[in-house]
């Protein structure tokens, strides 16, 4: 079973957020060699991890870290405005309904059928959380790799700009629109799957 | 910024194409904008046995795609090898920087020459559990391939792969077609690519000898294939095990 913890409705325990720092070091800094601090020699933590981002972190029952994503304000410092304007063509898109995905992350030790179910319900997690809160469009910064996959999700892309190469390989800039035609382009994608309402805390709260 | 404006304008055309034809009306006229001649999507099968699934589109002379198929290069062209090889774009100049090129694949190269393809440029476009592909741009011979024009090649290249998928089946049958194994299976199959032999999986997983070998039959038989190498390049392909899982110590 699989739990949602989403801290614009919710405040994630620190046994969560614990677990979702040290998967991330686990992936960006050991896996993928990007050059991040490193907390305590066991957490990735920045400095835009702080009060005005928001976290989708899927869970297990015991709260250990399964998959997660960070939302930025692009009205605040965020990735693209601020490290990476220069993969826009213009000036960076910054507007109240305007988010930035960063930290995509999916566990180290999901297995490789996991991993597609996991990525799976935080896509549609990520587009649920635009949906009931007004996020009308996203950005990312994205290697072309991984940006090609991304659009297979088949939601509404953008290219921002050109890409431009970055260490060993080449980052590009995308907005991806939410609207409430997202869900079925992601059903189209073979991509959406909601996880179901009676597994989330805030609904078993509810409950009980 | 010339590039930009050109790899914008194809991705709003490419998000309203409606068929394969309108696909290869949008490229080729991007490309001409470019004063790119030719341009090739494709996945990297071999197309005399999967053509039917698989995507490929292009504008090359016609005598390309024949001789191409005839010799079953769809796996086997360098510049399809070389784009597994790249997480980016590349450009063709660079191909023996990226592997050792065999007489064959010269051979391949010069056939393309002669029949009027120069210098090029190629994006992988791979998503996990799909086959392979590539999007390959290139210029008539004796000219330079524009090097200002390769990063937009590299957006134009990653949003036509993908209306391709769209407007295909690629997308339907990488979702139907996948066999599931059970865990144990998995966990035998996992040992096996590892180069582990029954006995020994039967000693790792703590289970017998003969369970082992009922486990890795029935994996076999999931995937109608015969041969233990080729279990685990189909549990790989499709994601079931993953190259993390068997290389990680």
């Amino acid at each position: 079973m699989v739990l949602l913890v989403d801290t614009s409705t919710e405040s994630g325990s620190d046994a969560v957020f614990r677990s979702m720092f040290a998967a991330r070091k686990r992936v960006f800094i050991d896996l993928l060699k990007w050059d991040l601090p490193v907390l305590a020699g066991q957490y990735e933590v920045d400095a835009f991890d702080n009060a005005h981002a928001r976290y989708l972190i899927l869970t297990d029952t015991d709260h250990n870290h399964l998959a997660s994503a960070r939302l930025l304000p692009t009205v605040r410092p965020h990735i693209l405005g601020d490290i990476f304007p220069t993969l826009c063509a213009g000036p960076p898109p910054r507007a109240p309904g305007i988010w930035e995905i960063t930290r995509f992350c999916l566990d180290r030790s999901l297995r490789a059928g996991e991993r597609r179910a996991l990525r799976n319900w935080l896509v549609t997690a990520i587009a649920e959380h635009a949906l009931r809160s007004g996020i009308r469009r996203y950005t990312g910064v994205a290697e072309m790799g991984w940006l090609q996959q991304i659009l297979s999700f088949g939601w509404h892309c953008r290219p921002l700009g050109l890409p431009l190469p970055h260490g060993r390989g080449t980052l590009g800039a995308l907005e991806i629109d939410i609207t409430p035609e997202t869900p079925a382009l992601l059903e189209a994608g073979g991509v959406w799957s909601p996880i179901p309402l009676q597994e989330t805390p805030a609904r078993r709260a509810a409950c009980a | 910024m010339a590039g930009f404006d050109i790899a914008s304008g194809f991705v709003r055309l490419a998000r309203h194409v409606q068929d394969v034809g309108d696909l290869v009306e949008a490229i080729s006229t991007t490309c001409a904008s470019m004063h790119i001649q030719y341009f090739a999507l494709s996945h990297h099968v071999d197309f005399r046995r999967e053509g039917n699934s698989a995507i490929r589109i292009h504008n090359y002379p016609p005598s390309w795609e024949r001789w191409f198929d005839d010799h079953a290069l769809g796996r086997l062209d360098p510049i399809h090898r070389a784009s597994h090889l790249a997480n980016t774009g590349f450009a063709w100049t660079n191909l023996p920087l990226m592997m050792r090129l065999t007489p064959e694949d010269q051979v391949v190269l010069d056939h393309a020459h002669r029949i009027g393809i120069g210098e090029g440029y190629t994006v992988p476009a791979n998503v996990p559990g799909e086959m392979l592909g590539s999007c390959s741009f290139a210029v008539e011979p004796g000219r330079t391939f524009p090097e200002d024009l390769q990063l937009a090649c590299e957006v134009i290249g990653a949003f036509a792969f993908e209306a391709a998928r769209r407007l295909t089946q690629a997308r339907a049958m990488s979702f139907t077609q996948v066999p599931i194994l059970t865990d144990r299976q998995r966990d035998c199959v996992l040992w096996a690519a590892r180069g582990k032999t029954d006995w020994e999986i039967a000693v790792i997983l703590g289970i017998s000898h003969e369970t082992v070998i009922q486990h890795l039959k029935h994996a076999r038989e999931r995937y109608g294939v015969q041969k233990r190498a080729m279990l685990a390049v189909r549990a790989l392909f499709d994601g079931a095990i993953s190259f993390s899982d068997i290389l990680k110590r």
